[in-house]
């Protein structure tokens, strides 16, 4: 072999001598325009599509684009016209199954074209910037039959009549609906707007007017809302079937409107049925519904919270200043208690326990519960009751229940030094009785009220609690020391400090003389190892057990307050003492002893004594006796434990008086540590500081306040600016 | 121009000199002569034993100068020198007082009162004497408050002329009120600048919310019942 050369190897492309026939275009055309005509008419099987599609592949490919496109408009053009007509011709309900078969079939024949006509879509139609062959085709059936004279307004008319139709309860053809409706969304979410949604809610409002009016004529509230809570869900429902789901928020905004907005008012107030009454009545269900329909529209929420609230106030104002209500204590806050209960039951089940609702709750029961001032006394007194035998047999857990109801109440009560003077008052009279139901129900209510109020609230009721504790111990040591006191009577003191248990005053009283030694005996022990302390006797908070023998021989315990002891051990020497004996004895002050005498003397089933005369009040010249012919069916009788009870009016004010000076140090102190912190502020400002302040204890006064203001400037702690007469100066 | 008189350099050890404003010593023998007269004034009126003029003594100053003894001039008198106590006069206070009023005798102590008057209605003394008005009530050593009856002859004396209805009304309203049976600094020095802020009798302009003391709080609610 001799040398290879290279030698580059050209391959020359083929050419193809295409001769271009004139008529070619024409040719193919027609070609192609009777592929149309065999689509539409449900012939294409016999067409060939590779066939096809390279005809127009080379029509295209051989710069005939434009002839191929505008032939395919007024080909399908003059097809759809054809449609057109025949969909006219349709009668009745056949108008709409006409219109969605040749839809169809129109679909179907696109398809088929675009498919062949592809080449031309993807090259000559964008270069050119004209529509697609689809779209043209959705283009096309739009304007021709959609938009066509005849056919628009009664497509329009068809299908509103058929949504009426489905509204007043019949059935319809859904699925011809969807693809109907389908088709105008197809066909551009203008058209489906244009064309049946704006009329469609138009129609809509005005059916929903009429028929709301209708309703509202007829129905009571309750059924009147399950209509319309049924309506809203069958919009719902149809849109979900056959309608674009972008029209659930307008039609259910629709109904909305004309079923709720329009008529709220009247609704909620309407008589006998509306908003009140369910309140009244408890109907959680209606409330529940009217509460989701309200939900819907603007203001729907806060015209059911304001008629709420307003409801409510006038029903607690009611309650509390009812003089039948105030007559007992315990049953006042036991309505109350109910009264929460209710609504907080209604807001839980029906108003799915919104917070606004539970506000507008709070803020009316803070509201009218202190528009009785002797609010905090009751709950002072309701506590007071279940701790002595309310919660008797009660579980912890329901205990807890209750007295967490109670801090509830609390909570709402602007005067909470008031019920703290009263509690204290309380507390000490059944801690001295020995009558509380349960220690660690005291206990876990002071732990409460430390939580609520802080440390300085509780900090004297727990001292009461220490003391209690500690005079055991000190009894204890007492007859530990003193074991020759075994024998004789059974001495049991509670030693209190002062500052922690409410002011008593000290009164006189004579005690019999074995009780006298004793009481000396124990204050010498006590007094040995607590120098520097000094003791004063309660008579008036004692309590005695003593046995007594009758004339017949019945033997009885009698239960008795220390006063009443003192009167019954005189008639261990005297078979018959008058009055004026017994008060010379004794020394206990008149009014005491005309009650504790008419305790033991007037008394069915309690006299022990007997009077003459047998008047029912004590007199100065009445003469006592013992009662020999006293019978009781129990062998421990008590006559007058020291109850706590509803003050009386002089009681009340003189509480009231004591309240008002405790608050006096406390308000000062609050403008004293205000002026110290901001050395320089005006009145307004400090008005409003104190206020805020001491709110958590009571509600302070502003002229209370000035007052206070003026005694320390007068003082000197304060001095007003010589310039600004409003600004008030801390003097250190 | 006429040269000046020098300073002295020396100076008696015991009258103290007295410079005034011009540059000019007083001369010592004319300023001790003045200073007897003025002392010999004094020594009409004091109480030897007292070393000062006690209430007689100024009851018959009143008397030489044909003013009365409750005169409101009296008190500005008083306000003039200073007095701490009321009802006596010291000499210390005679003399400098004396010496600020440029007198040194009872005729023209008589002829400076008609000044005395104008120097106290100057608005930047007014206050000054009004406030010393109450405190020169204040007779009992840590006495902070004055009664009401005296109040209201203060009030009388001192506002009648300018604030007669205001004094009228609050004079009325004090003795039948029993919220205070004494009047504080405080509420003294509130009562001029009631009666120099607020229109009367309407009251149009008096805020409640304002820090007026309570008892003008109080005292405008009476005059609005009464008005109703």
């Amino acid at each position: 072999m001799s040398n290879q050369k290279k030698r580059n190897f050209q391959i020359e492309a083929f050419k193809h001598r295409v001769v271009v026939d004139p008529k070619y275009a024409e040719k193919t055309w027609k070609i192609l325009e009777h592929a149309i005509h065999e689509i539409y008419n449900h012939n294409a099987s016999g067409l060939s599509f590779e066939e096809l599609y390279r005809n127009a592949y080379n029509m295209v490919l051989h710069k005939f684009g434009e002839k191929l496109y505008s032939g395919l408009v007024t080909t399908m053009t003059a097809h759809l016209k054809e449609i057109s007509k025949s969909i006219e011709a349709a009668q009745g309900d056949l108008f709409l199954e006409e219109l969605n078969r040749k839809w169809n079939d129109h679909n179907k024949a696109l398809q088929m074209i675009r498919d062949i006509l592809m080449y031309m879509d993807r090259t000559y139609i964008p270069n050119s910037r004209k529509t697609p062959v689809y779209e043209l085709g959705l283009n096309l059936w739009r304007d021709n039959i959609i938009h066509s004279g005849k056919i628009q307004s009664r497509l329009l008319s068809t299908l509103l009549e058929l949504v009426h139709r489905e509204r007043t309860g019949e059935v319809i053809d859904r699925g011809l609906m969807r693809n109907t409706i389908k088709m105008l969304m197809d066909l551009g979410s203008s058209v489906y707007q244009d064309d049946f949604e704006k009329p469609f809610l138009e129609v809509s409002a005005e059916f929903y007017k009429v028929e709301s009016q209708k309703f509202i004529e007829c129905c009571d509230c309750g059924d009147y809302l399950k209509k319309a809570e049924i309506r809203l869900n069958e919009e719902i429902e149809r849109i979900a079937h056959y309608l674009d789901v972008k029209s659930e928020a307008k039609i259910t905004n629709v109904v909305e409107k004309e079923m709720i907005a329009n008529h709220m008012t009247r609704l909620v107030h309407m008589e006998n049925s509306g908003l009140v009454n369910m309140l009244l009545d408890d109907k959680y269900e209606d409330l529940g519904r009217m509460y989701n329909l309200f939900k819907r529209v603007p203001n729907g929420l806060s015209m059911i919270r304001d008629v709420m609230t307003s409801h409510l106030r006038e029903t607690g104002k009611q309650l509390v200043t009812d003089a039948e209500s105030s007559k007992d204590p315990v049953e006042f806050v036991q309505r109350l208690l109910d009264e929460r209960d209710k609504y907080d039951k209604i807001i839980c089940q029906a108003f799915s326990n919104a917070k606004t609702f539970q506000n507008a709750l709070n803020s009316s029961f803070e509201y009218f519960i202190n528009l009785n001032s002797r609010s905090p006394e009751f709950i002072s007194l309701f506590v007071d009751d279940k701790l002595r035998k309310g919660l008797k047999g009660v579980s912890e857990e329901d205990v807890e229940i209750i007295l967490d109801k109670v801090m509830m109440l609390f909570r709402y009560l602007q005067e909470k030094d008031v019920f703290e003077k009263y509690y204290k008052q309380h507390l000490a009279k059944r801690l001295l009785s020995g009558k509380t139901v349960s220690d660690d129900a005291e206990r876990s209510l002071i732990v409460k009220l430390k939580t609520e109020c802080g440390y300085q609230f509780t900090s004297k009721l727990e001292g009461m609690f220490t003391d209690m504790k500690t005079s055991q111990d000190t009894m204890q040591g007492f007859y530990a020391n003193h074991p020759e006191l075994a024998e004789g009577p059974t001495l049991v003191v509670q030693v209190l400090t002062t500052g922690s248990w409410p002011t008593q005053p000290t009164i006189t009283c004579n005690l019999p003389t074995e009780m006298a030694a004793l009481c000396e005996k124990f204050r010498s022990h006590y007094l040995g190892t607590h120098t520097g302390r000094r003791l004063s006797w309660q008579t008036n908070m004692g309590t005695a057990d003593i046995k007594a023998t009758f004339g017949k021989g019945q033997k009885h315990e009698l239960n008795v307050s220390t006063y009443q002891m003192c009167v019954l051990m005189l008639f261990n020497n005297a078979d018959r003492l008058s009055y004026k004996e017994i008060e010379q004895a004794t020394e206990i002050p008149a009014s005491d002893l005309k009650r504790c005498l008419q305790s033991m003397a007037c008394v069915k089933g309690k006299n022990v004594l007997r009077k003459e005369p047998m008047s029912k009040d004590i007199g100065t010249d009445d003469a006592f006796f013992v009662n020999d012919k006293f019978t009781s069916k129990f062998y421990k009788v008590k006559i007058g434990t020291v109850v706590a009870q509803k003050e009386s009016e002089p009681e009340k004010l003189e509480t009231r008086q004591r309240v008002e000076e405790d608050r006096k140090p406390q308000i000062e102190a609050a403008i004293v540590r205000i002026m110290k912190s901001r050395r320089v502020l005006d009145h307004n400002n400090v008005i409003a500081e104190v206020t805020k302040q001491l709110q958590s204890r009571f509600l302070a006064n502003p002229t209370e306040i000035k007052k206070r203001i003026e005694s320390l400037i007068e003082r000197e702690f304060l001095e007003r600016d010589s310039d600004d007469r409003k600004l008030y100066r801390y003097l250190a | 121009m006429p040269p000046r008189a020098s300073k002295r350099k020396s100076v008696p050890p015991n009258s103290s000199s007295v410079t005034s404003s011009d540059g000019r010593s007083v001369s010592n023998k004319a300023k001790t002569k003045g200073m007897e007269k003025v002392d010999r004034l004094f020594n009409t009126y004091a109480n030897s034993s007292l070393g000062m003029i006690d209430p007689e003594g100024i009851e018959a100053l009143c008397a030489d100068l044909g003013v009365d003894y409750t005169d409101v001039r009296i008190l500005m008198l008083a306000w003039k020198l200073k007095s701490e106590k009321q009802g006596y006069f010291t000499r210390e206070e005679w003399q400098t007082g004396l010496k600020e009023l440029g007198v040194d005798s009872l005729s023209k102590l008589k002829k400076a009162l008609p000044e005395l008057e104008k120097e106290v209605e100057k608005p930047s003394n007014y206050e000054g004497f009004y406030i010393y008005a109450f405190r020169y009530c204040l007779t009992e050593e840590k006495q902070k408050s004055v009664d009401i009856e005296s109040i209201c002859e203060l009030l009388n004396l001192v506002l009648g002329v300018q604030f007669r209805p205001q004094v009228d009304s609050l004079v009325e309203y004090l003795k039948v009120q029993n919220d205070y049976k004494v009047i504080n600094a405080d509420q003294w020095i509130n009562f001029l600048r009631f009666c120099k802020e607020i229109s009367f009798p309407d009251l149009g302009n008096y805020d409640a919310n304002q820090a007026w003391p309570l008892i003008l709080d109080n005292f405008v609610e009476w005059m609005r019942e009464k008005q109703s």
